[in-house]
């Protein structure tokens, strides 16, 4: 099949996700015109990005008063946004904002002004809400406010809207589709190795309702209920009870999953069905552990695709050797490394960064995405040097996508292993080190921890 | 005593109640490693209290106490605004012949510059100025009490701070018990900062750590008016709590941490004064306090600030 008609398979298959051609804002050209993000033409490309950032621009400082107040704080003027080069400008915002939001009622009134345009009606029906009761009530009214896993102690809340989360799905699969082109199709069945998505407000276990739309059938590790109480109690570091009860209740959990995923494997290995594994790395590195200890390997690379994407953090301090994975991967399974493929993203934005088969470097789509590399001082110090990956999210209607995260990136020009055109992230993405807290009570703390632990 | 907010609120006796619970927990399963705590090797360098930089001049009879029974401008629990030292410190100061801003920016420089972290027992705001040492609450102390005692409403903001992921996993990743000492401490060793209420809004101040202890940090420099809740603190949600009085129950926690920890707190007031003094170092050689601050400013990453008002949409039961 060529690549034109496995994209206008896909587009069928994900026709609910695209809006009505005829309506088409810049942002929408940007993210459903292209057949593949990662070979367009880069002055095509460079025009999409700049009209999609430029239009959700106008939108966000016209329409959203937190972002107006913002820029007008820091004296721009979004007139002053001429050409592509001068995106540089436009105020960006740290991930760390959207941690900083209150409790009860007010939790929905700031995703409200959070969020740009209007919303829908929303009712909700307790005095004083809890974060899970605001999100369910925003969602039944249509919108998909969802959030981070919350390593840091804290859930990160995005209040996207319908057209936002389509986007970011459509998005996503379609970078992924063309990463893996031509395996894909939509007999296949898959395994998803995270949440039920449709039992979640969990970004990452939500983004996976595409599957359904493009997969023949699709199995999840964890059929139940995921809230932010489960995740919080799941990542509890204490000794309370609770968490203890919940964390035996998730390594249980973990180990039939492990379990089911090892058995459908081994069915599909007989079926002779084409399949996709899709979701954490570390769930995906304790099967692979499982299939080492049982002494079983399958070979299954002739019709296999593996996407991963969370981060390779595997449990408390162990981090899995990307590596390493791959070579596991290919060894158990027969599947080549150019197929098993892990992509970066966020919560806070809608651009997906794919690995190409070639050589695993991330590949940006920059018909919708304009990237920065910030240094300290918050200046676009451009290819080849360390810094902080900053964003502006030419799709993004429901809230202002222009982000500054906390990821400490390279970014390359070209792909040193394959031909795309486009600008590639390394794949050695870490975190850049937080300020260091401090006050009295926090440097007694810090001494007090030293000094039991041994220093 | 209900009315000065002398007892505890619920979310402070929650988070004695946990915290000295965790801890004697946390001590109890691993008692060598706590009396780690307690050790003052030979060759640890010892704590010298600096001499105190200012001078508090002689009480006058006659000088005007500006405190009066009223919400945040009566003496409550450890704040004496009418004590001898404090009036004639806040005369120095100004009081009621500068504005009540400029009153209260020198009150702060004070408590923040001049006055030195070292973790000493819990005392009054006289004894703290007369000292010119103390935790983050000592000088808060100071410092309510020296705007009470000029006639500006000053109350105490306290709150609960949340660990920074990055920190947590660089320093306490590998050690399961330190994570929980960690965690356990975490419970009571909160901060405090102080707002004064001048020309119609309450204005934050933080007083902890001094302009060199920021520099060492390569933070800019906290004026009136900024709170550490808006750049390195994040609160635990709920914790945050506005009050007129010190509570009952806070002193017996600083002493708690003295006694169990005589090690660990004498390392801590020289580790701050060494922080310190390097940091005053690093700002002189910037060029000063305002060359240094406004370097330090143009390099921050500033942050929308959400305005939480009502929206018609939203409707609740």
């Amino acid at each position: 099949m060529d690549f034109a008609e496995y994209i206008r398979k896909f587009d069928a298959h994900t026709a609910k996700y695209i809006p009505n051609r005829a309506d088409w804002t810049p942002s929408d050209h940007a993210v459903y015109g292209p057949s593949d993000y990662f070979r367009m033409d880069p002055k095509e490309a460079n025009d999409l990005r700049y009209k999609a950032v430029r239009y959700q621009l106008d939108r966000h400082f016209k329409s959203n008063r937190t972002y107006r107040t913002y820029c007008e704080e820091l004296k721009f003027d979004p007139a002053s946004i001429r050409a592509s080069d001068d995106l540089d400008k436009v105020p960006v915002v740290s991930t760390d904002f959207f941690k900083t939001y209150p409790t009860g009622r007010d939790f929905a009134l700031w995703l409200a002004n959070v969020y740009t345009g209007e919303l829908p009606k929303i009712h909700i029906k307790s005095k004083e809400p809890t974060h899970d009761e605001v999100i369910k009530s925003f969602n039944d009214a249509g919108m998909a406010v969802a959030y981070s896993s919350g390593t840091s102690g804290r859930h990160t809340f995005i209040p996207r809207d319908m057209k936002a989360f389509f986007s970011n799905e459509y998005a996503l699969s379609k970078g992924a589709l063309t990463m893996f082109y031509p395996r894909w199709g939509p007999d296949m069945h898959s395994f998803l190795l995270m949440p039920n998505p449709f039992k979640t407000n969990l970004f990452a276990g939500r983004l996976g309702t595409v599957m359904y739309d493009i997969m023949k059938d699709v199995e999840v590790a964890l059929d139940r209920e995921v809230n932010t109480e489960t995740v919080r109690q799941s990542m509890i570091k204490g000794d309370t009870l609770v968490g203890k009860i919940t964390k035996y209740v998730v390594s249980r959990t973990t180990q039939k999953s492990i379990d089911r995923i090892v058995d459908w494997i081994g069915q599909r290995s007989k079926d002779g069905s084409r399949i996709a594994l899709v979701g954490v790395p570390f769930m995906l590195h304790y099967v692979l552990n499982e299939l080492k200890e049982k002494g079983k390997s399958y070979d299954i690379g002739d019709r296999t695709m593996i996407l991963t994407g969370g981060g390779w953090k595997a449990h408390e301090n162990e981090r899995i050797p990307e590596e390493r994975f791959r070579k596991d991967v290919e060894e158990l399974l027969g599947v080549r490394p150019e197929h098993c493929l892990d992509m970066y993203g966020m919560v806070e934005g809608n651009g997906w960064m794919l690995q190409c088969p070639e050589g695993h470097y991330f590949h940006i789509p920059t018909t919708y995405l304009h990237p920065m590399v910030l240094d300290d001082e918050g200046n676009n110090i451009g290819y080849g040097k360390y810094g902080r990956f900053a964003f502006l999210d030419g799709s993004m209607n429901a809230y202002p996508g222009f982000i500054v995260t906390n990821d400490k990136v390279k970014m390359l020009e070209h792909c040193p292993h394959c031909d795309r055109p486009g600008p590639v992230l390394e794949s050695a993405i870490t975190r850049i080190p937080g300020k260091e807290v401090r006050g009295c009570g926090e440097e007694m703390r810090k001494m007090m921890a030293a000094d039991v632990g041994g220093d | 005593m209900k009315r000065h907010e002398f007892l505890p609120n619920t979310p402070f006796i929650k988070l004695l109640t946990k915290g000295v619970a965790s801890v004697l927990k946390t001590s109890a399963f691993h008692l060598g490693e706590v009396k780690k705590m307690r050790v003052r090797p030979p060759e640890q360098e010892r704590y010298r209290r600096p001499a105190r930089p200012y001078d508090i001049p002689e009480y006058q009879e006659g000088m005007r106490c500006g405190a009066r029974d009223e919400k945040y401008l009566s003496a409550t629990l450890y704040c004496d605004p009418c004590d001898p030292r404090i009036v004639a410190m806040a005369h120095k100061l100004g009081a009621f012949q500068v504005t009540d801003l400029e009153f209260a920016k020198r009150a702060h420089d004070l408590a923040k510059n001049q006055m030195i972290v070292e973790y000493v027992p819990f005392d009054t705001a006289g004894d703290t100025l007369e000292r010119g040492t103390g935790t983050c609450f000592h000088l808060a102390n100071t410092m309510v009490a020296l705007c009470r005692a000029a006639g500006i409403k000053a109350r105490y903001k306290v709150f609960a701070m949340n660990m920074i992921a990055v920190w947590y996993d660089k320093m306490l990743g590998a050690d399961s018990f330190m994570q929980k000492w960690y965690d356990s401490l975490g419970y009571f060793l909160i901060e405090a900062e102080v707002q004064v209420f001048v020309d119609g809004d309450w204005m934050d101040a933080v007083v902890g750590p001094d302009d060199g202890w920021q520099a060492t940090m390569g933070d800019s420099l906290s004026k009136l008016g900024e709170t550490s809740l808006e750049d390195w603190f994040e609160a635990i949600p709920g914790t945050v709590m506005l009050r007129e009085s010190i509570p009952y129950g806070l002193p017996i926690l600083g002493r708690l941490m003295i006694t169990l920890a005589p090690g660990s707190v004498e390392r801590v007031s020289c580790n701050v004064k060494r922080m310190s003094q390097d940091g005053y170092k690093l700002i002189e050689e910037m060029g000063g306090r305002e060359a240094y601050d406004s370097m330090t400013r143009a390099k921050r990453v500033k942050r929308p600030m959400v305005n939480v008002e009502k929206s018609s949409r939203i409707t609740f039961d």
